[in-house]
């Protein structure tokens, strides 16, 4: 009797299991389904024909995909041009931002002198201020230097940034003092022990913030927005916003998010390549600082 | 914009004097708070519920659902605008066609002075969750799990465990992510530039637009950069003020 009454409630806990997985499952798919479907609208528009586009109801997927909207968006505006400027921004700023957090972290985390700490919380405060507030004074500069309109008035002001030397110094903090003191022994000079010995063990943090810069650097809008005018210098985000005023009718969607599709591939294929790295980085800085 | 230095004039506070009687950056103020509190209500218990769900839960899969949700916060916001500019095109694009699925008339979206700025809040919420949703994760793994054996051996529930054990050990990290989200809420640029432009009747004019337009389209960076040093107190106010309440819990 007790054995009979024992196997039923067995059942009864194992089949409430897997109604409570089958619960989650069906959850985690809602929500899947939720974050894809303006991924997956944007890839649909920009394989449909111009009369699919001005369709009501609207068609959900191209009766014929047609990618000629991907050949199309490099003719209507300079976006080669814009890739190749993005490109160059993005890599000369974060390779920028790499050299100067590494050294300044290094410094910070290793060495001693007067007045340290006062500026490593002058550092960590500049993280406090948000992008408007330099806009203004950063774009007078560059404008009194004549930089307006060029890739340095784009680079110049990104080449270092709090974020990255706060996250360096907290990696190479961690680094034991008795490695650098061996170094050193063997006549190392501090620029040997920082790029020989120091460098290759950070390799994940430098990941973290490799990636963070490329996809900030990639991203941002409101400096690139203020600081240049003409078409030849726009980056691919302004690209993107030109190429939405350009094609306000409905039947060039297809044109605004193949330029889009493009747009966002970096960031994605970044994200999803070393997600890992950035989701560390963002543990390290976020609850552990 | 680009006044040389030696055409400026010391005016002391007549700037922010101007802008204080102006009612359209009272409407900016007002609206970018009601878009921060909008986004933090919406976002913080779904980001505590998702984080939740993700550590705690065993099924499979769940690291694709944690990409999912993570990717669009690494993609320009501006791409994310063109795309949500899409969704909620009342004629042409999806969402009010599934609206209709479900039986519920059409809706105006960006184009309607109630609805706009409501639109924009839940692009913003689309977007970053994802981010949010890391760092509580972040935060639940530093709890030691011995905590949850003991409570289980006492007897608590589920229920109890997460409201004496997860919630109290979890204040640093919720605090932590009510601060980032009201900073990067209050600076909300990309979407309205994008999407609105103020529009319709002044219900998305946020302060950055404002201090954008004031600054680069009518030339007054004096005016411009006081509404900045207005919106950084503001900013800086709340996130102290958060940082003192969440001590005191």
């Amino acid at each position: 009797m007790i054995h009979v009454y024992m196997k039923r409630s067995n059942n009864l806990r194992i089949r409430l299991r897997l109604s409570s997985q089958m619960l989650q499952y069906l959850i985690m798919i809602a929500l899947i389904c939720v974050m894809l479907f303006p991924f997956f609208w944007l890839v649909a528009s920009s394989l449909k024909a111009p009369n699919e586009l001005g369709a009501v109801p609207p068609i959900w997927w191209s009766a014929h995909p047609d990618i000629s909207s991907y050949i199309t968006v490099f003719q209507v505006v300079p976006f080669a041009r814009a890739l190749l400027n993005s490109t160059i921004v993005t890599v000369s700023s974060t390779v920028g931002i790499l050299v100067t957090s590494i050294m300044a972290g290094y410094v910070f985390a290793k060495h001693n002198f007067r007045g340290k700490n006062f500026i490593f919380i002058c550092v960590l405060a500049t993280m406090m201020v948000p992008q408007f507030i330099m806009l203004i004074p950063l774009y007078r500069m560059m404008n009194a230097f004549n930089l307006t309109n060029s890739y340095p008035g784009l680079i110049l002001p990104n080449l270092a940034n709090g974020f990255g030397i706060f996250l360096m110094r907290q990696f190479i903090a961690g680094i034991p003092n008795d490695l650098l003191e061996a170094a050193q022994i063997d006549g190392a000079s501090e620029w040997t022990i920082l790029w020989r010995v120091v460098v290759p063990l950070l390799r994940p943090a430098a990941a973290a913030l490799i990636l963070f810069a490329f996809v900030f650097q990639w991203n941002n809008f409101l400096w690139p927005l203020s600081i240049v005018y003409s078409q030849d210098m726009s980056t691919v985000v302004l690209s993107l916003n030109g190429l939405r005023t350009y094609t306000s009718s409905i039947t060039f969607t297809n044109i605004v998010m193949a330029g889009t599709a493009i747009g966002i591939l970096p960031s994605v294929i970044l994200t999803l390549w070393v997600q890992k790295y950035f989701i560390e980085g963002i543990s390290i800085t976020g609850i552990k600082g | 914009m680009a006044v040389p230095y030696s055409q400026l004039e010391w005016v002391g506070l007549h700037n922010y004097a101007i802008l204080f009687q102006q009612a359209t950056f009272r409407t900016a103020l007002v609206n970018v708070f009601l878009y921060s509190l909008a986004n933090l209500i919406i976002i913080l218990p779904l980001a505590l519920l998702l984080g939740m769900f993700l550590y705690q839960s065993t099924i499979r899969g769940k690291n694709t659902l944690r990409t999912v949700l993570f990717v669009p916060y690494m993609i320009p916001t501006v791409a994310v605008a063109i795309v949500w500019g899409y969704l909620y095109e009342p004629q042409y694009g999806p969402l009010n066609q599934i609206l209709g699925w479900l039986h519920i008339p059409p809706q105006n979206w960006l184009g309607s002075v109630n609805e706009a700025m409501l639109s924009l809040v839940i692009l913003n919420v689309w977007q970053t969750l994802g981010y949010y949703v890391v760092m509580v994760v972040a935060g639940l793994t530093e709890i030691p799990q011995e905590y949850y054996e003991a409570a289980s051996i006492d007897g608590a529930s589920w229920f109890q465990q997460q409201l004496y054990v997860t919630l109290p050990l979890l204040n640093r990290s919720l605090a932590f992510v009510f601060v980032i989200l009201t900073i990067n809420t209050l600076q909300i640029f990309d979407p309205v530039y994008v999407l609105t432009q103020g529009s319709p009747v002044n219900s998305t004019d946020v302060v950055a637009y404002q201090m954008y337009v004031t600054a680069f389209n009518y030339g007054q960076a004096g005016l411009a950069s006081a509404m900045a040093m207005v919106l950084l107190a503001v900013v800086l106010f709340l996130s102290l003020l958060q940082l003192r309440l969440f001590r005191t819990i």
